[in-house]
């Protein structure tokens, strides 16, 4: 009953699919849902590629960055991508670990991130640092620190993200011990009360605190931006705390398996470049990593004075014990 | 009458098998996910965190029976109010209601929030919806207005002679309920309470937004983590298993307490009022309801005003509209063939532990995560050797048509078992055929529920993304991925609007789909 | 006694009925008319289920037509759906009283020959003791008409004959004015004290 049925709905879709020119090879980039979706850089990136590499580019998209290394995980050898767009610090050691992707063979020297970049794997073409964001007409004077935020009354509330089901989630975690070490879970102690809700995604909390439910909301220090440049609204800031923030780069890999890895690379390689970076800070609304001058626009507003390393070797072997001890203290 | 009952139902080993047939399909499907799951687990690097997995246990049972619980009591008093109560505009009060358990569940929560949360309508009153309250009412407005959709309806069926003897004796308020409501609503209490204990199991995003920190979580995250975060498949699968287990307990309980309902009649307008204290009683139900529930749903309509233009305007929009009504009929029509297989099937016989077997399967779909549904349907896929991305579409219009089956079956198996149970003999004694039994019988009967099935099952569609984390999302856009890649991408007004739009689709559908049915098998009959 | 003078009711734009009758206490007062003859329109009129459009219906000369059904002076019986299946005979019966009361109850079932069933699932009940309890309900409720719709149709001939006798005993006894609807001449002939046709909407005595 059922295998008929998907046959037939498969063969129809199949059909329904416009023969690709031959000729051209296609280069398959696995990412997340956001990059591929219009709003997103990828319709610009591939546009903008296509011009030049004789080449077609087809972005398969899943629901987010890590599903979409599942995916790869799942099909080994077989898998169709050629790169994964969108993987980040927190699972690149975990990719890395994989043995699936192929070294980039770029030289990166000359892009502006918060630290020289010298991962021989991954390309990173975004960044955006954790912050608490509040609207300025509600909030005169946010905490200027964790401590400052814990001082505050009960009834000052924060949405965060789950770690479990959520980058920015696992990004206040490592954010805290990276800031704390093993001080960590006072701190998440002290939060407990301010916690509104620990939501699924960031897309639900930021809601959350968008609706006015709660004063501060975990997203990064570029989301008043998206609010000044795309709506025009610049009630927003990011509140900037005196531990200083951790950033979230967002990578792409080239996977062993491609057929098309010299191709996948120029992709990379255009994506870093100046050209390519325009695509990125009003669709993703994180930070170029090259300087793009006056194309970037002024609500991005400068760096957090202190930027906090993140060990990636530590992230990947000891995030679960974090995450545990986290919510052990929130419990 | 046990002893004599199977002599009265009509001889229907096609119906039976047909039945058997689907049963083990859903059975040989879940088995065939997790069989997938299981075989690809060999990669996995294992080792998750899962310290608090006996609290999570402890905390979702506890959410997921009161959710149940008070889910059943307000369906029950709402429903009795709405049976007894005439008022302008009371299709539409019964089509939102019934619209909210196929609304996706974060839209409910929004809309509870610009009630009552903090700088909602009601924000004033201070009421509290963070934790485990504000867990359980967003949960009592999906499901309680469900549960109150189908009690109606039940109400509704009771025959218009027994409501005169009734009225003739005089009987209070109390006594009516009491002897000639609660036998009729007794019937479908236990089904409706395990598809609401299910639901509220595995709900996910709505606990993680209202639940407020990781003492108010669901069973469902640790399984989401395991498979996303630490990519540990045998813990995955160890956990949904825990959870199907836990939710087949209730799944069995339940079906050993269902008793056949007896009535089964066309509506008949009521003119027998209760007394002006239950009356009373009856618009304070129904206007704590509206100020509840509805007034929930009107903030989304509310809402989602603001960003009508530009959504409207968009391309996109269209092609995820269109896209998406494509898939709800697919899968509303898929549902309801197997919803009437089943049921029929189940209505063939009278023994209780083949009746339980042959639901159990589309109710123990539901308990299955979505995340391990994902996951298995995209490693399914792959082994038939079917790119999974062209087969998205398919996935998901099965996906959805089981997501509904067990609302169907619950909507459908009462009538169907009534129909053999009372007019079994005279189908016998006539010799009619299963083809005329149903055209002639079964159909001019059930065609109105078969309307709400085919609308639950339409707007469960429209409503969900469940199963496409890992297929290509981007030529397959449908509605609910559209408003959350709106959300995602800060386009919150947008967001809202889709929502907005999403609801209206569902209350048309909710209205006219019964509506339409009903005429249709009028003019048949 | 109970008197209708020209109660007029229609369905819709269909010929309205127009009913003008009389029944005596302590009597059996048959109405005669083939199925569909608006039979079932008079006594949902009597009972209060339809409201006539204009016209007078008295009982003991008190003028009933405002009331609703459940205050009206009238037991009714059915065809079917006379009990509650799920409740036992004697919870049936006790439907009857305003409040609890065990020992009438069981004088009731004992009245209509029925003193040992009490405990029985109305369920479990053949349609002769179906009606037979209630009309033991109809007697606690001892109203001053009863009205009765085919009640004896669906009944073998031997219980036919049983219950049809204890409908017309009853009545006599305690004084009720009967209203029998029925298109059995065998029935009116055995117990009918008086007769009307009904025929074209139009009530005729016979």
């Amino acid at each position: 009953m059922l295998r008929p049925s998907l046959f037939a709905l498969a063969a129809l879709v199949c059909l329904a699919l416009p023969a690709s020119a031959e000729d051209k090879p296609t280069l398959t980039l696995y990412t997340y849902d956001a990059f591929a979706a219009d709003w997103g850089p990828g319709p610009q990136l591939k546009a903008g590629f296509e011009q030049s590499c004789g080449c077609t580019v087809a972005f398969v998209a899943a629901e987010d960055s890590i599903s979409a290394l599942r995916r790869i995980q799942l099909e080994g050898a077989t898998t169709r991508a050629d790169a994964l767009v969108g993987l980040d610090t927190f699972i690149a050691g975990e990719a890395r670990a994989t043995g699936l992707f192929a070294p980039h063979g770029l030289d990166l020297g000359g892009l502006a991130l918060p630290a020289p970049w010298t991962d021989t794997d991954f390309v990173p073409f975004d960044y955006g640092y954790f912050a608490f964001v509040y609207d300025k007409t509600r909030l005169a004077t946010p905490p200027a620190s964790f401590e400052a935020l814990i001082a505050e009354p009960d009834s000052f509330k924060i949405v965060v993200m789950d770690p479990r089901s959520s980058t920015p989630g696992l990004g206040l975690v490592v954010w805290i011990r990276e800031a704390y070490g093993d001080h960590a879970p006072e701190i998440w102690a002290g939060l407990k009360p301010h916690i509104l809700t620990m939501s699924r995604g960031w897309s639900e909390g930021y809601g959350l605190f968008l609706k006015g439910e709660a004063d501060m909301a975990l997203s990064y220090t570029t989301s008043p931006a998206y609010h000044a440049v795309a709506e025009g609204d610049d009630r927003y800031a990011a509140a900037e705390f005196t531990e200083g923030h951790i950033a979230q780069v967002e990578v792409s890999g080239i996977l062993k398996s491609s057929p098309h890895q010299e191709l996948a690379r120029q992709f990379l390689a255009y994506m870093a470049s100046p050209e390519g970076q325009k695509a990125i800070p009003e669709t993703n609304w994180m930070y170029p990593v090259v300087d793009l001058g006056p194309d970037l626009p002024a609500a991005f507003g400068p760096a957090p004075g202190k930027v906090l390393p993140v060990d990636e070797a530590a992230v990947t072997a000891d995030r679960n014990a974090w995450i545990e001890e986290a919510l052990a203290a929130l419990r | 009458m046990p002893r004599s009952a199977e002599r009265r139902l009509p001889h229907r080993p096609l119906r039976l098998a047909g039945g058997a047939a689907a049963a083990v399909a859903i059975a040989a499907l879940i088995a065939t996910l997790f069989w997938s799951i299981l075989g690809a687990a060999a990669g996995g690097q294992g080792g998750g965190a899962g310290a608090d997995i006996g609290y999570l246990i402890y905390i979702t049972t506890l959410q997921a029976s009161l959710s149940t619980a008070l889910s059943l009591l307000v369906g029950i008093a709402l429903a009795w109010a709405l049976n007894r109560l005439r008022f302008v505009g009371r299709t539409l009060v019964i089509g939102l209601f019934a619209a909210a358990i196929v609304t996706p569940g974060l839209v409910v929560a929004f809309g509870l929030l610009a009630v009552w949360g903090r700088s909602g309508w009601l924000g004033g009153l201070g009421v509290p919806v963070f934790g485990l309250g504000g867990v359980v009412a967003a949960h009592l407005i999906l499901d309680g207005a469900f549960a109150a959709r189908i009690l109606l309806a039940r109400l509704d069926a009771i025959p218009e002679l027994r409501l005169k003897t009734g009225q003739s004796l005089g009987l209070s308020a109390w006594r009516r309920f009491a002897v000639i409501d609660w036998p009729a609503l007794r019937g479908s209490l236990p089904g409706l309470a395990a598809i609401i204990f299910l639901l509220a199991f595995t709900s996910f995003p709505i606990v993680l937004l209202l639940g407020g920190g990781p003492a108010v979580q669901t069973l469902e995250l640790a399984i989401y983590s395991a498979v996303r975060l630490d990519f540990d498949l045998a813990l995955a699968v160890r956990l949904a298993l825990v959870q199907i287990g836990i939710c087949a307990a209730i799944i069995l309980v339940s079906a050993a307490l269902t008793p056949v309902p007896s009535s089964l009649d066309r509506p008949a307008t009521p003119r027998w009022r209760d007394g002006p204290a239950a009356r009373a009683l009856q618009w304070t139900v129904l206007a704590l309801a509206l100020a509840g529930f509805a007034a929930a749903l009107l903030a989304v309509l509310a809402d989602g005003l603001a960003g009508l233009a530009t959504v409207l305007g968009r391309a996109s929009f269209w092609t995820a509209t269109a896209t998406s009504l494509g898939v709800a009929a697919l899968s509303a029509a898929l549902a309801l063939a197997l919803a009437l297989v089943v049921a029929a099937g189940r209505a063939a016989t009278p023994s209780r532990p083949l009746r339980t077997l042959l639901g159990a399967p589309a109710y123990a779909y539901l308990a299955v995560p979505a995340v391990a549904l994902a996951l298995g349907a995209f490693l399914f896929v792959r082994n038939l050797g079917i790119l999974p991305d062209a087969a998205a579409p398919a996935i998901v219009v099965i996906a959805n048509a089981l997501l509904s089956l067990p609302f169907a079956l619950a909507t459908l198996g009462p009538p169907l078992d009534a129909i053999a149970q009372s007019r079994g003999r005279l189908i016998r004694s006539l010799g009619l055929g299963g083809t005329r039994q149903f055209a002639a019988v079964e159909w001019p009967l059930i065609a109105r529920d078969a309307g709400l099935v085919l609308a639950l099952g339409f707007c469960f569609s429209l409503g969900d993304l469940g199963v496409i984390a890992l297929f290509d999302t981007h030529d397959f856009v449908t509605l609910p991925l559209l408003m959350s890649r709106a959300l995602g991408a800060y386009r919150s007004n947008d967001a809202a609007t889709i929502a907005a739009l999403m609801l209206v689709l569902t209350l048309v559908a909710f209205i006219a789909l019964p509506a339409l049915f009903e005429r249709l098998s009028r003019a048949r009959a | 006694m109970l008197a209708l003078d020209d109660v007029t009711f229609s369905y819709g734009a269909a010929p309205p009925y127009r009913f003008t009758m009389r029944a005596a206490a302590g009597a059996v007062t048959a109405i005669r008319g083939a199925s569909g003859s608006g039979k079932s329109t008079l006594l949902d009129l009597v009972a209060g289920f339809l409201v006539p459009a204009r016209g007078s219906i008295r009982i003991g000369g008190t003028e009933v037509s405002a009331l609703p059904p459940e205050q009206r002076p009238v037991s009714i019986l059915f065809q079917s759906e006379t009990l509650f299946e799920h409740l036992s005979a004697a919870r049936n019966v006790a439907l009857g009283l305003a409040r609890p009361d065990p020992a009438r109850v069981a004088a009731a079932l004992a009245e209509v020959g029925l003193a040992a069933l009490g405990p029985q699932r109305a369920a479990t009940l053949s349609g002769g003791q179906k009606q037979r309890v209630a009309l033991a309900r109809t007697l606690l409720r001892d109203r001053p008409v009863l009205l009765l719709d085919e009640p004896f149709s669906a009944l073998d001939d031997d219980t036919r004959l049983a219950t049809r006798s204890l409908v017309r005993d009853l009545t006599r006894k305690h004084g009720w004015a009967t209203v029998l609807v029925t298109h059995h001449a065998d029935d009116i002939a055995a117990i009918a004290d008086k007769v009307y046709v009904l025929e074209n909407g139009v009530l005729t005595e016979a």
